[in-house]
């Protein structure tokens, strides 16, 4: 899988790389509209993400551009601009996503991972990882062939786990995730453990693995 | 200008008409009986004049002719000339006010006399020549009405002319006053004040407008200086986020370390939700939330409510929804979430373990009670940004300035009390 990330910002280009790079995910950097015209000329990629705000250009300038090669990757964009007016126009003008900054890694990830999805396997949306398998269309999830009967947020919580396997999750990024924009707003995160131990007790009853660890009791990762 | 100031102002114009309706009565009331004597006296003057007149011609026409046997028949016949025959002479001419007995009107009435020493062929008489006075009251009573009456017409034209005048030259203070009540700082533009033919009325609005723009340039200013504070603090808050993220995937991590990290995870947040509420409150300054559309409450508290069950959870408080009546309001769907979430949020956030809120709607209010600390809370401080109530919990001060705003824009009113043992917030439409 490959993606192309469009951001002058070297810092977080840097961690958002590292972050994402794995053994089948192979992340580019563009930190201009030049260079990242000429890598979309070039490539195909199968995901780009899109700073609104880059020097040399308005980032809705490049998306017209990328729109014109009519290639079929997803675009995600990536923006400090929070306000209803750009994200309908990033959305009209062919983004599949629009994430508003600051934002956790694992987020980015879970929407990247989603919009490869819709766009590869058109029909065909089930995860599978080892016993556990997702139908991420039907919302619906079997253990060893068996239906199990997962909350929405169970289900959310589970696809984001998968989806960043291997990494350490905060409470905050559960949080964000599970409760979106309102996260921001509260207090404290501590609704994430009582999700993560329903989920936790539901995938056990029924025959997986116990692969949910929790580091220290502030963190949780699904362990490979 | 507070309600308790107001009852004892006056109008400027009525001020001023009393001042000259006070001047006017006081010079009228004064003049008058100066006016009487002097009038009076005026016209007695003009009589004794007549009578010394009357005497000169006797003595020119009659008096070297006269015989005493003429003095019976001149008597009979002259009602207020007389010769009478008496031993009181006087030396010279003397002058008397006198009353007689008028035959005509049966009544006795008052006369001016003049008594002159005169001789007839060697004899000495005493010529009386009287004047009627009454007539002459009549006539100074007469004029003296006159008097007041054009005094009375001149004070009500003085009247009517002042309030006139007065009016048409302050009324473009009038007008200028009227643009300032209705002027407020970053809701209306500037005032644009007419020109004025009264220097000091130019005068004051030049110094106002000059005032007004300074005001607002520096509103301006400071609202754009917040929203670009903020605005610039997400990129840096976005790549300390991402460096988190990246620092919590090293292997080995420590307990300590990842306690750590877990509070710079909590503020981090906390940063976050800070900028996040300055933006919120400098977009809707900016009118960044214009669509409306008509809400019914009722859905957005409802569609709201599990999600604030699962945080109320958590400090096991019992979340009430009382009857929540079919309520439409035009508003921005955004905004109305974020006062029913702000209120909400706060509610649990001031609350204590195994706490109570509860909601209710009608059609005139939201009401959302909690409990929490013993004490009212300072109502006049509540409102403000960044006014800090209680410092044992991670609220920005901003949640209750962010409903207030919001209520403001739609000319809601938001109120507080403290009553039996509860927290009541209540945000009435209209």
């Amino acid at each position: 899988m490959k993606l192309l990330l469009i951001e002058d910002e070297n810092h977080l280009a840097k961690d958002i790389s590292h972050y994402l790079n794995s053994k089948d995910v192979h992340c580019e950097w563009a930190n201009n509209f030049e260079i990242a015209l000429e890598k979309i000329n070039a490539y195909d990629y199968d995901c780009v993400l899109l700073d609104l705000t880059l020097p040399d250009s308005n980032g809705m300038d490049i998306l017209k551009a990328i729109k014109k090669q009519q290639k079929n990757e997803g675009i995600i964009i990536i923006s400090a601009k929070d306000t209803l007016e750009s994200r309908l126009e990033g959305l009209a003008l062919g983004a599949d996503d629009y994430l508003t900054k600051p934002f956790h890694l694992s987020e980015l990830l879970a929407r990247v991972q989603a919009i490869i999805r819709r766009k590869q396997f058109s029909g065909n949306n089930v995860l599978v990882f080892n016993e556990i398998e997702i139908d991420t269309f039907a919302k619906t999830v079997k253990v060893n062939q068996e239906n199990i009967d997962l909350t929405k947020k169970e289900f959310d919580l589970l696809l984001y786990l998968i989806g960043n396997k291997n990494r350490v999750l905060s409470k905050s990024s559960l949080a964000e995730h599970l409760s979106g924009d309102m996260a921001d707003m509260l207090d404290n995160h501590d609704f994430v453990y009582a999700h993560i131990k329903n989920l936790k007790r539901k995938l056990q009853n029924a025959g997986a693995g116990d692969y949910i660890k929790t580091i220290y009791g502030t963190g949780y990762k699904w362990e490979a | 200008m507070g309600s308790i100031n107001q009852a004892k102002t006056q109008k400027l114009l009525n001020q001023t008409l009393r001042g000259y309706l006070l001047f006017s009565v006081l010079i009228l009331l004064i003049s008058m009986p100066f006016a009487y004597f002097l009038m009076q006296k005026l016209h007695l003057d003009d009589i004794d004049e007549a009578l010394f007149l009357r005497k000169k011609e006797f003595q020119a026409y009659h008096l070297p002719t006269f015989r005493l046997s003429e003095i019976s028949q001149w008597n009979k016949y002259n009602r207020d000339t007389k010769l009478i025959d008496t031993l009181k002479i006087p030396q010279k001419d003397s002058l008397f006010f006198q009353s007689f007995y008028d035959e005509l009107d049966k009544e006795v009435e008052p006369y001016r006399v003049l008594f002159v020493p005169v001789e007839i062929e060697k004899k000495p008489f005493l010529l009386l020549i009287k004047h009627n006075l009454i007539e002459n009251e009549d006539l100074i009573f007469n004029i003296l009405g006159l008097y007041a009456g054009l005094l009375l017409f001149l004070l009500l034209g003085l009247l009517g002319l002042t309030q006139y005048f007065s009016k048409r030259l302050w009324q473009p203070f009038y007008q200028t006053l009227q643009q300032i009540e209705t002027f407020e700082l970053g809701k209306t533009a500037a005032p644009n004040f007419e020109q004025t033919q009264t220097e000091e009325f130019e005068r004051l609005n030049t110094v106002l407008q000059n005032l007004i723009e300074k005001s607002i340039s520096i509103f301006q200013n400071q609202k754009e200086f917040i929203e670009n504070a903020a605005h610039e603090l997400q990129t840096p808050l976005a790549v300390l986020q991402a460096k988190l993220d990246v620092f919590l995937q090293m292997p080995d991590l420590s307990q300590t370390q990842m306690q750590a990290l877990d509070s710079l995870y909590d503020l981090l947040a906390r940063l976050n939700r800070l900028n996040k509420n300055l933006l919120l409150l400098s977009k809707i300054d900016k009118q960044i939330f214009h669509t409306l559309e008509n809400i019914k409450l009722k859905e957005v508290i409802e569609n709201q409510i599990s999600f604030f069950e699962e945080q109320a959870l958590q400090k096991n408080i019992t979340l009430i929804i009382n009857n929540l009546e079919n309520k439409w309001v035009q508003a921005n769907l955004t905004l109305i979430e974020i006062l029913i979430s702000n209120l909400l949020l706060n509610a649990i956030r001031h609350n204590h373990e195994n706490g109570k809120i509860s909601i209710s709607l009608s059609h005139q209010k939201l009401i959302i009670s909690n409990t929490g600390q013993a004490n009212a809370l300072p109502a006049n401080k509540l409102f403000q940004r960044f006014a800090k109530i209680d410092t044992s919990t991670q609220g920005n001060g901003l949640g209750l300035a962010i409903i207030k705003k919001i209520a403001d824009l739609y000319g809601w009113e938001v109120a507080y009390t403290f009553e039996n043992e509860l927290h009541v917030f209540e945000v009435v439409f209209e």
